[in-house]
């Protein structure tokens, strides 16, 4: 067949290299031609797009982290771009988790391979920013003065650098306390007024604690605790949560976080929570079984948690709880955004734009939304018809809408900013980790983490900056 | 026996065909020299550019500061070294990869040794005991990893589950850090089971049966035949199991990678792991790197000892 002899002939064109190799000294030139001939043969084997028009259509890859259900919405939505219209094709590419893609992105940075559209999460930015591999969206909303005012305002803040929209906003999301209730029901609580302060929530805790079920479980996700900061206005590092100028110290040994902490702890000393680990896919797995009435999630999971638990309890959504009297903050957008790279040709960068924009025209962003959970970035998609049909449905996911637009803009809600994201966080998770397994008190541990992270901060500071 | 013989026979045989007769002793060695070097020629070139350059590359890095994107922005020397010698951190991954060896690979060698003898037995259908030992290793770490995930579940899972017959209290397998390192040790036993097992089967196999017999006449019950007999025959075979197992649990990570992530509290922080953290998710290549140099001296002085102490005891037949 004709795919066989094509595969394999690269394969004997590279067994007479090597061959060429062994005996004589201009088995270089040989072995260029054999590459360039393989490349031929593969790309020979991928469907080509016929161009209609004598201009052949600009081809823009897009890598992403969507897997499963996210990952078809995805494709969906890129084919529907592609037969939109004729001047950019898409080629959507799934690069694993998020730390995965962002590796390969790392290594592909300064070659051929790398793409031009690039889905990085929130805690990427700094380093997107830091890397002066990218354009900033900022450029191309200039140029053609496009309309960012129907747009959420407080997720635009977290994407705005000095003024600057760095990447679109494309996948969002953040915390809510999921609770159980039938179970609020059986222990005597309002089932439609659920805890809404840390004193709240243990008290319910403590009165849904049966035999052999637990009041409630948090994973231990750095998130979490990042998002129950700022929910208290507290910022998580120096010079405005990294915003006015890069941060230089941590400041998660603050009195709040020490409280926060605290607060978890004594719960789990009162029996009323378990500990579950680092994954919030097990604290999930319980809360769908009915082993804990409480948990904290992503609004991200509400589609997957509101249907795995069909037919077996009510699931109620409520804010993310705040210590009593605290009035300030709000929460943090989470999710992911899209970076354009500066690499590749200005076609390609303006072909990725168009489709930036075709991925936040409302229609297209009521269709993610409905499919995925993730909350609309422009307000405009709450006017669809088939957004308010969804939020009759499942009524809970007025509660994440409502929550974003609470939120209250400051430094802190803006989120903070820092190379080493990733790192305090997992910084941070040992941290409450150390606390909830008794190895140390709030205070100690957190101080600990604080100056840990300090230190990475400190040094990452000194590699940019050369 | 009459095995080798025959065999040292060819090979004597074979020694005396006239091939180079008629050229001089010293051309041929020459030649035979280059021959060597042309069949090792494959091999060399794909351990030069897998092993010998990243090899030197981590040298390098190792003495440099790099940048998030991962390039070198400043010489240190040996800070990256001394930084590593005096954190904390550093000192706990070192005493849990030594702890994590302990738990695997004496128990997985005892293991295997016990089913290796089990499934030598002749009794019908032993071939389907010896498949189904041999198994775990078709398995591949990732997917071995998802099972005993699922197994361990905090709420969900199978151990849990048959604790709660026996009305014993939940244990959190992966998140309690007393436990983790446990737990992540006996999926490894498991997993290497398979491999170790048939190594060692095959080792046994591989003792003449006049032995046996002659053991027989004389007296010999079947514990006192596996010990004095079985077990000094097989040795070469447990050197090298041991070497590799070894090796293997060194450099073990996706276990670790998909079940705990080096928590809870960095008590399953292995020093692969580490590595894998400092390099690939926080892009220091020279703490990294300097971690890598420092394991691989550790594995080598190990199998150093390993082949200086142990061989002595091995017996080839």
């Amino acid at each position: 067949m004709n795919l066989k002899a094509m595969r394999r002939r690269p394969m004997a064109l590279l067994f007479i290299v090597w061959m060429m190799l062994l005996t004589s000294a201009c088995g270089s030139t040989i072995s260029n031609n054999a590459s360039s001939d393989t490349t031929k043969a593969t790309s020979g084997s991928e469907p080509v797009v016929e161009s209609v028009k004598k201009n052949e259509p600009v081809k823009v890859v897009w890598w992403h982290s969507m897997s499963g259900e996210l990952g078809k919405t995805l494709d969906q939505l890129v084919s529907d771009f592609n037969s939109s219209q004729q001047a950019v094709q898409v080629e959507a590419v799934f690069q694993g988790t998020y730390d995965e893609s962002l590796n390969k992105l790392k290594a592909a940075m300064d070659s051929e391979s790398s793409p031009t559209l690039m889905q990085v999460y929130e805690i990427g930015s700094r380093f997107m920013i830091d890397t002066k591999a990218v354009t900033p969206i900022q450029t191309f909303i200039d140029k053609e003065n496009y309309d960012t005012t129907s747009l959420e305002p407080n997720i635009l803040n977290y994407y705005t650098f000095d003024n600057q929209l760095y990447s679109m906003p494309f996948n969002t999301s953040n915390p809510i306390l999921y609770y159980n209730k039938d179970a609020f029901k059986a222990a005597g609580l309002d089932p439609e007024n659920p805890p809404t302060t840390y004193e709240g929530v243990a008290k319910a805790a403590k009165a849904l604690t049966t035999e052999g079920k637990s009041g409630a479980s948090f994973a231990i996700y750095g998130w979490f605790m990042e998002q129950l900061l700022a929910n208290q206005g507290k910022e998580l590092i120096d010079n405005g949560n990294g915003r006015t100028s890069p941060a230089t110290s941590s400041l998660l040994n603050s009195e709040a976080a020490v409280s926060t902490l605290t607060w978890w702890k004594q719960m789990l000393d009162d029996k009323s929570i378990i500990n579950l680990g680092r994954k919030t896919d097990d604290t999930k797995k319980a809360f769908a079984a009915g082993q804990i009435a409480m948990t904290l999630d992503s609004t991200a999971s509400l589609r997957g948690i509101v249907s795995s638990t069909k037919g077996k309890f009510e699931v109620g959504t409520a804010f993310l709880p705040k210590p009593e009297g605290s009035n300030e903050g709000g929460v943090v957008v989470g999710g992911a955004s899209l970076w354009i790279m500066n690499n590749r040709s200005q076609e390609e960068q303006q072909g990725a734009w168009e489709f930036i924009k075709y991925l936040a025209q409302p229609t297209t962003q009521a269709n993610w939304h409905i499919n995925t959970g993730y909350f609309p970035i422009t307000k405009k998609a709450y006017d669809e018809q088939n957004v308010k049909d969804n939020l009759a449905k499942y009524p809970q996911f007025q509660t994440a809408v409502d929550q974003l637009h609470q939120t209250k803009p400051s430094l802190s809600t803006q989120g903070a900013v820092m190379g080493v994201f990733p790192e305090a966080r997992q910084l941070t998770e040992t941290a409450i980790e150390e606390v909830l397994n008794n190895s140390k008190s709030p205070r100690e541990a957190l101080n600990d983490a604080a100056k840990a992270i300090t230190s990475k901060i400190q040094e990452y500071n000194q590699t940019v900056s050369k | 026996m009459e095995k080798n013989v025959t065999l040292q026979h060819m090979l004597k045989r074979t020694t005396f065909l006239p091939v180079f007769s008629t050229r001089s002793m010293h051309t041929n060695r020459w030649l035979e020299r280059i021959l060597a070097f042309v069949f090792l020629a494959p091999s060399l070139l794909l351990f030069s550019i897998f092993l010998f350059y990243p090899l030197l590359k981590s040298v390098y890095l190792s003495m440099n500061l790099t940048d998030p994107r991962g390039r070198v922005v400043q010489y240190v020397g040996l800070r990256n070294f001394t930084d590593l010698l005096t954190s904390e951190l550093f000192y706990k991954s070192i005493t849990v990869t030594l702890s994590f060896i302990l738990l695997t690979v004496p128990t997985g060698i005892i293991l295997s040794l016990i089913l290796a003898w089990l499934a030598q037995t002749r009794l019908r259908g032993i071939h389907l005991f010896r498949f189904i030992f041999s198994l775990p290793m078709a398995i591949s770490v990732g997917t071995g990893s998802i099972i005993w995930m699922v197994l361990y579940h905090p709420t969900l899972g199978t151990l849990n589950y048959f604790l709660s017959l026996l009305h014993i209290a939940p244990i959190n397998w992966l998140s309690d850090p007393n436990w983790a390192l446990f737990s992540v040790a006996l999926m490894t036993v498991w997993m290497n089971l398979g491999f170790q097992f048939i190594v060692l089967l095959s080792g046994m196999q591989g003792v003449s049966e006049d032995i046996y017999d002659s053991a027989q006449i004389d007296g010999a019950g079947p514990l006192k035949t596996f010990f004095k007999l079985t077990l000094p025959l097989i040795t070469p075979s447990i050197f090298f199991v041991t070497v590799v197992s070894m090796i293997g649990a060194f450099q073990s990570f996706g276990q670790i990678n998909i079940l705990t992530k080096g928590g809870p509290m960095n008590s399953t922080n292995v020093m692969v792991f580490n590595i894998y953290q400092d390099a690939f998710m926080n892009y220091r290549f020279g703490t990294g790197s300097a971690q890598a140099l420092i394991l691989f001296f550790i594995v080598l002085i190990l199998t150093l000892i390993q082949f200086k102490v142990l061989e002595k005891k091995v017996h080839y037949q």
